[in-house]
């Protein structure tokens, strides 16, 4: 084996310098087509639509999430399109309530229905919900609703985001494999979740003072810098991992011991990064 | 590990590529210095590997083999391109000479290119006949016309033109077969 000849000095910068000129730093690739945050509300609603109309009668009773069966978590869905389309006509949320606790009286209302019934009256929400939105106009307004004030842009990614969880939850109580969102409505909550991550864990379980290299592979992923937690001296860490898992991690469906992540810099950190992303989760 | 690379390649991590860098430039380097020289061609050669593993990371493969593999044969074709990229400058050169007596004048750049790719045109060129290497010789090394290399040989410009041609024909063949040994 012969030896490598040196390299010339200024070789490494210049070839730096040339790949980023010809593709940036921080951008996925293949590039993702670009959709509304509106399209990918819509693109979760119907994906979680047809998991619900392919099930069985018996398997609307079984446990979804917290104390609700399949039903009562559509339940819940019904009232959390009433609360966005309340929000959407400018009223202020109706009491103090959270963004579960706000729906809870829907969710338990669907206890002796048919499933078709409560099917076919969280089909006609989200309708409606997409009704209001094509008049909505601009996306950056701030929208409140119970529990969540964020520019509705975001918001209804967070809505994509919280179809696809509720989504999984029913697939996992029935046994049906997991899905993942397309490319471009993952690419919109990756990108949600790393511009959340620096206020993750709010005031009371914020995350640590850190320099955070996010690196998230796959379709939907991409590269963040992101500074995170309080102001102070912020060690460095870098934490690559899947993106749909990750996804998954934020909607608080895995634990960060599972999502496989490989991590260098303060593993302390991360750890910390980590469980607090965990609790960007609505419900 | 180098499927995480590639992964982190194509999820646009920076710190992924000045990784790849460092542990397979040299490598890179080697390979393209053994077809071109140590010139500059042979940093354009490593530049044009690694812009091409972070345009397109999607072209390496893990599962075929390893990033080094891939990205040092990446780098011998390229070099290849290049010789054979100068290969035909030469050849376009004595079309240019059979039309136009006057030698036309080299840019900056074709000097360089020249400069780095010399010792290996010229370790081929040793071995053609005596006739055809005078003549190659004469047009590539010295800058003749046609009509200055006839002149030169004692031959008939014919003669000069002929054998040009031939020499060069031969020149590339063997060009070829010793890049691809060397690969």
């Amino acid at each position: 084996m012969t030896a490598e000849p040196a390299l010339p000095a200024s070789l490494r910068a210049r070839v730096l310098d040339a790949s980023h000129q010809a593709r940036p730093a921080g951008r996925s690739f293949p590039a993702v087509q670009e959709i509304s945050p509106v399209e990918a509300f819509r693109r979760t609603a119907d994906a979680l639509y047809l998991t619900l109309r392919a099930l069985p009668e018996g398997g609307w009773s079984r446990p979804a999430v917290r104390d609700l069966d399949v039903q009562g978590l559509v339940g819940h869905l019904i009232g959390v399109e009433r609360d966005l389309q309340r929000a959407l006509s400018g009223a202020p949320p109706a009491g103090a309530a959270g963004h579960v606790q706000s729906t809870q009286g829907t969710a338990v209302r669907q206890a002796g229905r048919r499933a078709d019934q409560t099917l076919g009256e969280w089909r006609r929400a989200v309708a409606r919900t997409l009704i209001r939105l094509a008049g909505a106009g601009d996306l950056s307004a701030v929208v409140a609703m119970p529990g969540v004030r964020m520019p509705l842009r975001a918001l209804l990614v967070a809505r994509a985001f919280e179809l696809w969880a509720h989504d999984s939850d029913v697939r996992v109580t029935s046994g049906l494999p997991a899905v993942v969102p397309d490319a471009p409505t993952l690419t919109l909550m990756t990108r949600l979740a790393a511009s959340l991550l620096p206020r993750a864990g709010g005031r009371d379980r914020p995350g640590p003072p850190a320099l955070l290299h996010l690196v998230l592979t796959g379709p939907g992923g991409g590269t963040w810098d992101i500074e995170t937690g309080k102001a102070g001296v912020r060690s460095r860490v870098s934490i690559v991992a899947d993106a749909a898992a990750f996804c998954r991690l934020v909607a608080n469906r895995i634990s960060p011991a599972s999502l496989g992540a490989h991590i260098t810099g303060d593993h302390a950190a991360a750890a910390g990064i980590l469980a607090a992303a965990a609790t960007l989760a609505l419900d | 590990m180098d499927a995480l690379l590639a992964a982190r390649l194509a999820a646009g991590d920076d710190h992924a590529l000045a990784e790849v860098f460092d542990r397979f430039g040299a490598a890179v380097y080697g390979a393209a210095v053994s077809v071109v020289g140590d010139g500059s061609s042979a940093q354009d050669v490593v530049q044009d590997v690694f812009v091409e593993l972070w345009s397109h990371p999607d072209r390496y493969d893990s599962a075929a083999g390893s990033m080094r593999t891939y990205l040092v044969a990446l780098a011998r074709n390229r070099a290849v391109d290049t010789l054979r990229s100068e290969l035909r400058r030469i050849a376009r050169q004595e079309r240019h000479y059979r039309l136009t007596p006057a030698e036309p004048p080299r840019s900056p750049g074709e000097e360089v290119l020249t400069a780095d790719v010399a010792s290996t045109v010229r370790a081929a060129i040793e071995r053609l006949p005596d006739a055809q290497r005078r003549v190659i010789q004469l047009a590539y090394f010295e800058g003749m016309t046609c009509r200055e290399v006839a002149l030169a040989a004692g031959i008939p410009e014919g003669t000069a033109k002929s054998r040009l041609r031939l020499a060069l024909a031969k020149l590339e063949a063997v060009l070829d077969r010793q890049l691809l040994e060397s690969s």
